[in-house]
Order: C-alpha cells, then structure tokens, then sequence
C-alpha cells in the first residue's frame, strides 16, 4: 500500500515535471539562442533568420534585427533590396510588430524621398518656426538614413539625388517663410 | 592723411563689390512645367515692383560707373608713383586731391540714388513677405509644402533643355532683377513649386540687400565726412582715425552669409520600384 502510494506519488511528480518543462519549451522555445542577430551576406537568408527569431521571443528587438538587415543588405546594393525591405515591414505589421503607421514611417525614412520628418498637421507658422532649427537637424540625420537606404542600399542615385534636392529647397523655402511668418507666430 | 583716403576708397570698394555683383544669392531654374500656378505667390503688383527695383539699380549702376573707372585708374596711378609712405611729395598730394574729389563725387552719386533704391527694395521685400506668409506660412504644413515641392520634380524632366544659373552669382544687382522679373514673368509655365523656391530665393535676396544697402548708406555719411574734411583741412587727428578705425570694425567685420541654394534635380522621375508602404 506504501509502496504503492509512493509509486503514484513519484508518477505525478515526474508527469509534473515533464508538463512543466514542455510547457516551459513552447512558450519560449528560442529565447536564449534565437536572439542572436543574423550572419552572413544574404539578404534573404538574413531577413528569413530574422523574422523566426521575431515571431519566436525577439520582437523586442525589432530595431536591432533592422538595423542588422540595413548593413547586411548595403553589402549587395541592388533595386531589389528596396522590394524586400517593404515586404518585411509588411510582414512585421502583419505579425503584430509594427503598426501600419510605423511601417510605413520606416519604409518611407529609408526608400522613399519624402520626409517623415516633415509630418505635420498644423501650419508653418504655428508649428514648424517655432521649432525650425530642429526640423532642419532632423531632416538631416533623415537624409543619412536616405543615403543608406536609397544609395548604399538600393542603388538608387536618381532617387537619393531627389531626396538631397528636396532637403535644400525645403531648407530654402522654410527660411524665407519662416523670416515672413515673423517671431510672433 | 592720404592713407586714410585710400584706405576709405578700398573699403568702400568693398561695399560696392558686395553691392553690385557677389554677396548675394541667385535662384535660377526655370521649369517647363505644364500646370498653372496654384499659390498666389506673385501678383501683379509685385512683378511690378520687382521691375522698379531693377530700374532704379540700372540707374546707379550706369551713374556709378563712370565715377568709379576714374578712381581705379587714379588708385593705380597713385600706387604705381609709388605714392604710399611718401605723401608729402607734391605730385603724390595731387593725386590724391583728385582722388579724394572722385570719391566724394561717387559717394554723392550714391547717397543720392541709395533711398530710392532703399525704398524699391524694402517695398518688394515687404510684399513678398506677406505673400508668403499668407501663401506658404498660413496655408501649408511642412508636409504639404514638401508635397508642392516635389510636385516641381516630376514636371522637371522637361526642364532638361532650360537654362539653370542657380546658385553664387557674380551678377549685377540690376541683371539680377531683370532675371527675376523675367522668371516671374513667364510665370505661366512654371508649377507652384518651383515659384515657391523662386518666391523665397527672390525675399531672402530682398532682405539682404536692404541690410546691405543700410550698411552702405551708414558707411557714405561717415565717409562723406572724412572726405570733406580731408579735403578742407588736410589732416585728420588721431581721435578721427581712430573712430573711422571703430566704424570699419563694424562695419566690415562680418562678410554676409552664403545661404545654401537649391539645385535643379538631376534626371527623370522614374523611381521604378514602388511599395505598398509609399507615402
């Protein structure tokens, strides 16, 4: 009868143990190794690592991961690489990573030749002088990551040289508006 | 004595040069575009103005031209007798005289025609600035303005065949209005957004030149003083150099600034691929 009850007892303990740790495996499979940034010169290889270990425990480092795929893909610059970049932050607002917004934000900061920076719903008088010099700054460092993705990445000089020109008429036009909007407004 | 007189002439060179050719900035694309301008940024009125104010700087410009190869030739001369250090040499005096007499003569021709110039500028300045603030400022939101900006870079392939002279210009002033004028004039080829570069290029010069033209006119009163002086009692203390010396620093101290100018896109608007994720 001893015996028998302790034979049950270590049973439910071992079954315990072994749910324990199945379940333990599911909910965090990968979490110490797959949160390791993608290797390698392969785009695609990369962006297929990368979005695993996203779905798998890591979306926490989304930003690392993206940045990781930015100098992996300025290895083999091509026009293709922007199609693939698109889809992945398509992909990332699909799984939840990304909001739409977010996605489209990225995207457009890196491949496209307008400025995110420049998003705004008030008028330049009101909002855009107040804080000119640092809309400027930001532009700027926009810009970079335009060179990056446009240029480094995409091969893409007709665009990049459009964005650059957008900058300096932009800087032109905002000056000149924001001298007539006077430091009042 | 005759030092400072040269000294005065140069830096009045200074001025002139920055005046009538270098320091400012010129914005000359012209577009083909097909699609008429939807932002008032160029009445009638200011066209006009813009037209009086090339006038006027013709005028000075055709006064001061004379007046001012007589003093380079009597500064070369002047050098050239080796002049500098040894001013009490008679022939040297005389020269300088005549050169002092053509300074005052240039520096009345300007003093003359300078508020009338003053009033031009300051008028097509004003205008300006209410336009685009009323146009741009009040109107837009930066994304909106980058959206009319690069509105200007899809119409641009056809610009290829167009004259492109923007950037430094080593132009004169009243070339520079005629230029304007005649951008603004034709502006029934142009897109809205190449009229805002062309509107703020033109508004940013304005405030330049009436700074400068301030300056000048500062300059000439002091100037004239010295001159007269110069000329009526031969000496000039040290307490006087040492107020001209005070005024230069103020005066010339700074250069003005180079405003970084925009440059006309490179190419056609071919962007091949196009996301879903394109804004």
């Amino acid at each position: 009868m001893k015996s028998s009850m302790k034979n049950k007892l270590t049973g439910l303990v071992t079954a315990a143990v072994i749910t324990t740790s199945l379940t333990a495996c599911s909910s965090n499979p990968t979490q110490v190794t797959a949160c390791s940034l993608p290797e390698g010169p392969n785009l695609e290889r990369a962006i297929s690592a990368a979005r695993f270990d996203l779905e798998t425990g890591c979306e926490h480092e989304f930003d690392g991961y993206f940045q990781r795929l930015l100098t992996i893909a300025e290895g083999d610059p091509k026009k293709e690489n922007k199609a693939s970049f698109s889809d992945f932050l398509l992909w990332a607002n699909d799984a939840g990573l990304l909001s739409k917004r977010q996605a489209r934000e990225t995207y457009n900061r890196y491949f496209g030749i307008k400025y995110v920076t420049l998003i705004s719903d008030y008028s330049i008088c009101s909002q855009t002088c107040p804080q000119q010099s640092d809309v400027m700054r930001d532009m700027n460092r926009e810009l970079a990551d335009k060179e990056q993705g446009l240029l480094k990445i995409s091969a893409d000089r007709l665009n990049y040289t459009r964005a650059s020109n957008l900058y300096r008429e932009t800087e032109l036009v905002l000056e000149a508006t924001c001298e007539a909007c006077g430091p009042n407004e | 004595m005759k030092t400072a007189t040269i000294c005065d002439w140069k830096g009045m060179q200074r001025f002139f040069k920055q005046l009538l050719t270098g320091c400012l900035l010129l914005p000359m694309a012209v577009y083909a575009g097909s699609s008429a301008p939807t932002i008032k940024l160029f009445p009638t009125t200011v066209l006009e103005e813009i037209k009086h104010t090339g006038n006027v700087a013709a005028e000075m410009e055709t006064g001061l031209q004379t007046v001012i190869s007589q003093l380079d030739e009597q500064q070369k001369l002047y050098l050239d007798s080796k002049c500098e250090g040894n001013e009490g040499d008679p022939g040297c005096e005389r020269i300088a005289k005549q050169l002092g007499k053509s300074y005052l003569e240039m520096l009345d021709i300007m003093a003359d025609k300078l508020p009338e110039m003053e009033i031009a500028v300051n008028a097509t300045s004003s205008s300006l600035e209410k336009r685009i603030r009323k146009e741009l400022g009040q109107k837009k939101t930066s994304w909106t303005l980058q959206e009319l900006l690069i509105g200007a870079e899809s119409s641009q392939s056809a610009a290829a065949s167009q004259p492109s002279l923007r950037g430094r210009s080593g132009m004169r002033l009243s070339d520079r209005f005629s230029q304007y004028y005649e951008l603004v004039a034709r502006s029934s080829g142009k897109t809205s957004s190449s009229l805002a570069v062309i509107a703020s290029d033109i508004y940013l010069d304005m405030q330049e030149t009436a700074s400068l033209i301030a300056r000048t006119r500062e300059e000439i009163s002091r100037a004239t003083l010295m001159e007269q002086l110069n000329q009526s009692f031969g000496t000039i203390t040290p307490e006087m150099q040492e107020v001209v010396a005070g005024v230069k620093a103020i005066l010339f101290g700074e250069e003005a600034d180079a405003t970084p100018m925009a440059v006309a896109p490179v190419g056609t608007a071919d962007s091949g691929y196009e996301s879903a994720l394109q804004m």
